[in-house]
């Protein structure tokens, strides 16, 4: 009786390997303003491939063909929300997942300088980094202001005094474009009483040869203590020297960056 | 083995064989829509990689005697010549390290072919088997140009009487119009703000499918969009394709074809597909697209749905209705071949 699986193990075997010649499905079309919102975000989805599903996970995890499928847009509105899509379809592998992750803006920001961007890379001034557009990984895009210099400071004025916990900055990940994130990034708050910018937060950021294409990526730096203030200062400093597996090795990398949030 | 279990065994293995797959091969797979419908061979080519390398595959066309030509930036061999099956016929060109345009023109009886290259920053015209006839160096005499580098033709369009039109699509978005002789007699295009403007005027066609004067299909691929003039290089209109990086505009019957190096949506990363559009310049079928839709006589935005292009960049169109899929930057892939399903 064994025997009698064996043409059927065959044929599975048989169609299994061919699988591998079937075509994979293109990750879905999504619309949206920007992924830095202020109360709520309408998403879209396309994909015009009759017999197949686009299936999406807000959770964090990866959709599979047990979540739910898109039918009409949907409504985004927690502070940090991802939005993971997969399509499906009979014939076909399914596509890559395609992650979008949606920003809640902040406490309401007055102003902000910085210091001067290249000069082919301005955005559309300071106000670029806190008109809530972006979150697209389009070097070319008005959204980012591009830097190649040692350090870059940016002051940020708040409409009105206000407990501060954090600090989020959004940059672009493109390491075929030769853009980095930057190396570091310390964080101030002005003291009224002493007079004086005292340090809030910090964080060091290594090269990840493992990154592949162009993203964008938002880094959130916790207040190690509850501060009450109007006036945030931020000192980045783009990567100085480019690691050894880039064909840029030992060259100075850009910085690109498109948004600020105070929480 | 007992004749109980041979039965069996040979009844279960006829019944597994009944059973209708449910894993797909990728041939299986039926590529856009409505009455434009293809099978895709990706394994068209016969040729040996050893013999005939190919790097980007740049464009094709066929000649009067039924051959494919394919145009590559491989010196090794620039152009394969191919039969309909995919067998390699025979290769000749080392003299081309930038190939990218080919045009085929019936001279008379004897069929010429035109050659963009721009590394040489040149047109060159050839006979079938590759002697050249006549070179069309960067054209200085519009002033708009100071050094060949500037001059990155992309495509050329030849009149029934020999005028060429020459697309600088990699340059200056110019279009130049000259005689049969090598005669600059008109220029028009380039870049600007006004709809006339083009931005990468990758391709140029004539299409006669309206009788009388043909008119002049160029792309503006960063614009998405086929710009239409007039034999004197007078604006008439666009044909706006949402989200399609349009290569050359390629007629056949009532036909356009046109490969989509890529979605706009999805930039830089394989995202291609090919359009088709009727003679109304409407979007019939996207192969490995998706399915053209209108609203309010608006076409909605296209892009990529099955991955099985890169980046395609010229379709051929055979004389049994065939096409042929030459693709750029995809891995040294050979053209595959599209069957219709009728």
């Amino acid at each position: 009786m064994k025997k009698a699986f064996l043409p059927i193990l065959t044929i599975l075997f048989f169609y299994n390997c061919c699988a591998q010649n079937a075509f994979q499905l293109a990750p879905p079309m999504l619309k949206y303003h920007s992924v830095f919102f202020k109360t709520s975000e309408m998403v879209s989805m396309q994909f015009a491939q009759p017999g197949t599903k686009i299936f999406f996970t807000l959770n964090g995890k990866e959709p599979t063909q047990n979540d739910s499928y898109y039918t009409k847009p949907i409504l985004i509105q927690k502070a940090f929300t991802t939005l993971k899509t997969k399509v499906f379809g009979n014939g076909f592998l399914p596509s890559e997942t395609l992650a979008v992750k949606f920003i809640k803006d902040g406490l309401k920001i007055k102003s902000v300088q910085t210091t001067e961007p290249n000069e082919k890379f301005p955005g559309n001034g300071p106000q670029t980094l806190f008109d809530n557009k972006g979150g697209v990984a389009n070097n070319q895009s008005k959204d980012f202001m591009g830097y190649q210099t040692d350090s870059v400071t940016i002051n940020v004025l708040l409409e009105k005094k206000q407990k501060i916990t954090s600090v989020l900055l959004d940059f672009l990940c493109d390491y075929g474009s030769w853009v980095f994130l930057p190396q570091s990034i310390r964080v101030y708050y002005f003291d009224d009483i002493k007079n004086e910018f005292r340090f809030l937060a910090e964080k060091e950021i290594g090269a990840d040869s493992s990154q592949q294409g162009s993203t964008t990526v938002f880094e959130k730096l916790n207040a190690n203590k509850k501060v009450l203030s109007n006036r945030i200062k931020i000192l980045l400093k783009p990567l100085s020297s480019i690691p050894a597996w880039h064909p840029g090795k030992g060259q100075h990398g850009w910085m690109f960056i498109d948004e600020i949030k105070i929480y | 083995m007992q004749r109980r279990n041979f039965i069996k065994n040979t009844s279960l293995g006829m019944a597994a064989l009944m059973v209708k797959p449910s894993f797909p091969f990728s041939q299986d797979t039926i590529l856009g829509q409505g009455n434009k419908r293809y099978r895709i061979d990706t394994h068209w080519s016969q040729a040996d990689v050893a013999k005939y390398p190919v790097n980007d595959c740049h464009e094709m066309i066929q000649d009067k005697r039924g051959r494919i030509l394919l145009l590559t930036n491989e010196t090794h061999n620039n152009v394969l010549i191919y039969d309909k099956k995919g067998k390699i016929l025979d290769s000749w060109g080392h003299e081309y390290p930038g190939a990218h345009g080919l045009t085929l023109f019936d001279e008379n009886g004897a069929e010429v072919l035109f050659i963009c290259d721009n590394k040489r920053h040149q047109v060159i015209k050839t006979t079938i088997d590759g002697r050249v006839l006549m070179v069309l160096d960067y054209p200085k005499e519009t002033g708009q140009y100071t050094k060949a580098d500037e001059y990155i033709p992309t495509e050329t369009a030849i009149t029934p009487k020999g005028d060429i039109y020459v697309a600088d699509g990699y340059g200056k978005d110019f279009i130049m119009h000259y005689d049969a002789s090598g005669k600059l007699i008109n220029y028009f295009g380039g870049r600007g703000t006004e709809e006339k403007h083009l931005l990468n005027a990758h391709g140029v066609c004539l299409d006669f499918r309206n009788g009388g004067e043909p008119v002049l299909i160029v792309t503006s691929r960063q614009q998405n969009a086929f710009k239409r003039y007039n034999l004197a290089g007078e604006f008439i209109n666009t044909i706006a394709l949402p989200g399609a990086w349009v290569c050359r505009p390629v007629i056949k019957g009532d036909y356009l074809y046109s490969a989509v190096l890529q979605s706009n949506s999805r930039q830089w990363q394989h995202s291609g597909f090919v359009t088709i559009l009727d003679k109304n310049y409407k979007v019939v079928s996207n192969l490995g697209g998706s399915e053209p839709t209108y609203a309010n006589n608006k076409l909605d935005e296209m892009y990529q749905t099955i991955k099985c292009f890169s980046y395609p960049h010229d379709v051929c169109i055979d004389d049994e209705e065939n096409l042929y899929i030459a693709q750029w930057n995809s891995d040294k892939v050979y053209p595959y071949k599209l069957i219709p399903v009728v």
